[in-house]
């Protein structure tokens, strides 16, 4: 068998999933539009704790960051926020659906990964908005700080959206394979945004244990602050590397607990 | 010839966690919790040939759906042999697991908001099963299901026994070999539950594919198993054909008359239990060798139009058959951990 | 009001309830970290300068003592309803509730109030750490403002309980007012003394927040916990708080009558 077939097998499946995601979306047509006036909503309050921080010409703000610099972090949050809630939060709410309606057992029946399936299964695809919401924060970022990034900060910043992509899945796997020991599983979707939400605050508030906590742990500090470093272009190129081999290995880890959760959920009976 | 299904002495056992009532215990039960080991399957064997229809029968709780979830590779066993068509479900292969459907009546696998339609797609694409093959084997199954334009309104849209159609086809997308049935006519009106009966028979005429079924409508498993394995308490209790299971656990007939005229119910107690009786007709239930007998008499003593000589209802004598077994079966086997 | 025999046994039943799922009681408590590290964000701002607010400056004991009380008043007036009447009606067992000889917002009362003793477990050692780590100062020492205190806690806890009735009893109407609640959640984070105190509000912020309902909910217990107001401002400040609370227990079951009799026309 061509070792070809199983990446084309998954693409082929990947954009059927994605088919039925937009199908859905074209269903919902007013949610898109309510859906996008509460994401500006939501930006514009995001950024309303800098004001506060930075206000009235106080001399205060978070140690080594001006507001300028602060916004950009925050647009970066939106930006990742537009993705948690576009492709991560639908599916982990419809595998926690599944669970409470037992119909759980139909994917494990499929003859493709679950891990894949339950990944793909929900899109939302007008969350597209946050998009152009972070690209409004950003650009006011820039606004403030002076000057634009360059080019290879760019570049380097686009890798860091990979990484933080593929960290915040990995995060998601983890709480969905959560969600087969826990039992009352509507506070998860919360409890992930709860978390997510220090996201939005540069690195230099974190100091000791904390940060560490959020470099190495839960990797928020990497996710939002490292892109914003870049672009700045005070990135050292050690950070971007780790933070590389950090989420491929937190993706293998990631997919270990996931197994280990299907295997203990078939063996104590779903 | 090798069976299709094989299994010897299968067992399947939880860890249940004991919540007595009461504030006090309820509190201490976030710092301390007490287990016990509850036996779902308690040692199962048979053997089922390709192409066989077979019917699962028991009482709630009795280990058929958690012996059917081992069949399917959704659940580890806890000891015993298992292989479908020489394979280990646990170990869920591809191959395997394109083999086979599991269909559980009041759970679906349908897309709520999209016509079934895209949920047959989806399968397609996941099955791998070749456009030409699928193509004709949709036409086919809406044909059999006669779906006509269902497949393109929104499964949301569709009454339950429209949507159990559709979800029949789409569990048939990939042609499976091994098609396991669980409560798949529950809640569906008299009907619905025919035209379901007929069409799994079609299918497995048609295609040869083996079938188990688990279901509380007799009539489901009278009409389509000649075979049934009867499970209680997650033992099998009795494995053969159904009318032998009638003979043995109620080996009596019932016998209804019809009268011209009304007859007191003394003058038909001489000739066996009276179970009906009004002015119009009764009925009598006898041993299975003195019907001749008392057919006999009857129509030389009493005024008789018409007369029907039937088995019990089925779910009559599946009660009895159950209120026996409990009877006699030991209680299940627990052992109290403290964890 | 019917059925008012069986709230003791409700009670009973709905802390069994909250206690017999332990991972769920860790996933709820997780999920309000979010004073803790506002906590943190603050102090680290404050330790390179203290913030000038406009009652004085908050160093980082004082944020530490001020966020440790926002994480347990948070605690003890959390309400929920919004998200379980919506998803009750979306599953259809609403009707369940209905049949029940008692208010359903009653029911849902007594099942939040269920609830609140669990909470004890997490809200008790929290205050062992404020008062330990110093906040003790921080903390008002008046026996009045403490009356208050426990008056403001009940207010709070009216307006964001009939708040959450009210925006779930808009799922009587409409497909799901889950979005509604998400905008409610974006105001009470930003207005209401949650994410920063009131104290540091700019002016633009603190005139807006005057007419809203959010500082209402955690922000007066808070301000009174941390002696932010003398006794002049109390009695006001308190009326506006159950104004607040009478206003949306009005509107709550203003909305479940209207609500109740469209759901029983259209067979919900």
């Amino acid at each position: 068998m061509s070792p070809w077939r199983a990446p084309v097998r998954y693409l082929a499946l990947l954009t059927r999933q994605l088919r039925t995601s937009a199908l859905l979306t074209a269903q919902y047509r007013a949610d898109f539009l309510i859906d996008g006036v509460i994401s500006v909503f939501w930006a514009a309050t995001a950024v309303v704790p800098l004001f506060v921080v930075y206000g009235r010409g106080r001399d205060t703000g978070i140690p080594g960051w001006t507001f300028g610099e602060s916004l950009l972090v925050t647009g970066w949050f939106v930006l990742l926020q537009g993705v948690l809630d576009g492709a991560i939060n639908p599916g982990l709410q419809a595998v926690v659906d599944h669970i409470r309606k037992g119909t759980l057992d139909f994917v494990l029946l499929k003859p493709a990964d679950a891990q894949f399936l339950v990944s793909t299964a929900r899109f939302q695809l007008w969350r597209v908005v946050s998009l152009v919401n972070a690209g409004v924060v950003i650009g006011f970022a820039f606004h403030e700080i002076g000057h634009g990034p360059s080019l290879l900060g760019v570049a380097e910043a686009a890798a860091l959206l990979a990484v933080a992509t593929l960290m915040l899945y990995s995060l998601w796997i983890l709480i969905v394979s959560a969600a087969f020991l826990v039992v009352k599983v509507d506070n998860l979707t919360y409890l992930f945004s709860s978390i997510f939400d220090a996201a939005r605050w540069p690195g230099g508030v974190f100091r000791g244990g904390l940060r560490l906590v959020f470099t190495f742990v839960v990797p928020l500090i990497v996710m939002t602050t490292y892109p914003a470093e870049a672009l700045l272009g005070r990135l050292a190129p050690t950070s971007l590397a780790w933070s590389l081999l950090g989420a491929a290995a937190f993706a293998g880890f990631a997919r270990t607990v996931w197994l280990g959760s299907i295997s203990r959920y078939t063996s104590a009976g779903g | 010839m090798t069976a299709a299904i094989h299994v010897k002495g299968l067992k399947k056992s939880y860890r249940v966690h004991k919540r007595p009532p009461g504030i006090a215990a309820a509190l201490r039960s976030v710092f301390h919790r007490t287990y016990s080991e509850v036996a779902a399957v308690d040692g199962i064997e048979f053997d089922i040939e390709a192409g066989a229809r077979v019917g699962f029968l028991g009482p709630n709780g009795a280990g058929k759906t958690t012996t059917l979830k081992m069949l399917a590779g959704l659940l580890h066993p806890s000891a015993g042999e298992l292989s479908v068509d020489g394979h280990l479900p646990q170990r869920r292969e591809a191959e395997y697991l394109k083999k086979i459907m599991l269909v559980m009546g009041q759970k679906q696998q349908l897309i709520w908001d999209l016509p079934p339609e895209e949920t047959f797609e989806l399968n397609r694409a996941i099955y791998e099963v070749p456009r030409d093959v699928y193509e004709r084997r949709m036409k086919e199954l809406a044909d059999l299901l006669e779906l006509g334009d269902l497949v393109q309104r929104p499964t949301r849209q569709l009454s339950l026994g429209e949507r159990m159609k559709c979800e029949l086809a789409a569990a048939l997308v990939h042609g499976p070999k091994v098609l396991f049935l669980d409560e798949p006519t529950i809640g569906l009106d008299v009907s619905m539950q025919v035209v379901i009966r007929d069409f799994v028979k079609r299918y497995n005429e048609r295609t040869g594919a083996t079938l188990i079924l688990t279901s509380h409508y007799m009539d489901d498993v009278a009409a389509l198993c000649p075979r049934v394995i009867v499970i209680d308490k997650g033992k099998l209790s009795y494995d053969g054909a159904l009318d032998e299971l009638v003979k043995k656990v109620r080996p009596e007939k019932r016998l209804t008359l019809r009268f011209s005229k009304p007859v007191a119910r003394e003058d038909l107690e001489p000739f066996g239990a009276v179970v009906k009786h009004d002015a119009a007709q009764a009925t009598l239930q006898l041993k299975q060798d003195s019907v001749n007998d008392v057919v006999g008499r009857a129509l030389k003593t009493l005024p008789v139009m018409d007369l029907t000589v039937m088995d019990p209802p089925l779910e009559e004598v599946m009660s009895e058959l159950f209120s026996r077994s409990r009877a006699s079966q030991k209680p299940a086997a627990s052992e109290e951990g403290e964890w | 009001m019917r059925g008012w025999r069986a709230i003791p046994t409700m009670l009973r039943v709905g802390l069994a309830e909250a206690v017999a799922y332990r991972a769920e009681m860790i996933v709820w408590v997780l999920a309000t970290t979010m004073p803790l590290i506002m906590l943190v964000v603050w102090t680290a701002i404050a330790e390179v300068a203290p913030v000038q607010g406009l009652q004085g400056t908050w160093s980082s004991k004082r944020f530490v003592a001020y966020f440790l009380s926002v994480f347990i008043v948070r605690q003890l007036i959390s309400a929920w309803a919004a998200w379980q009447i919506n998803y009750e009606v979306r599953q259809g067992v609403l009707s369940m509730r209905l049949l029940r000889p008692i208010h359903p917002v009653i029911s849902y009362l007594v099942e939040n109030v269920a609830y609140m003793p669990s909470r004890l477990f997490i809200t008790v050692p929290i205050a062992v750490v404020l008062v330990l780590s110093g906040g003790a100062e921080h903390l008002s020492h008046r026996p009045l403002i403490w009356v208050a205190w426990l008056v403001s806690l009940l207010g709070g806890w009216l307006v964001a309980f009939f708040a959450n009735c009210a925006i779930g009893a808009l799922s009587l109407f409409i497909d799901s007012s889950v979005k509604v609640m998400d905008v409610w959640l974006a105001g009470f984070f930003v207005f209401s003394g949650y994410l920063f105190p009131v104290d540091l509000f700019p002016p633009w912020l603190r005139v807006i927040s005057e007419w809203l309902p959010f500082r209402s909910q955690i922000g007066l217990p808070v301000e009174l916990m941390t002696g932010a107001h003398d006794d002049g401002e109390l009695w006001g400040l308190l009326a506006r708080q159950w104004g607040w609370a009478a206003f949306f227990m009005a509107l709550t079951f203003f909305l479940w009558d209207r609500g109740i009799r469209r759901f029983q026309a259209f067979g919900g």
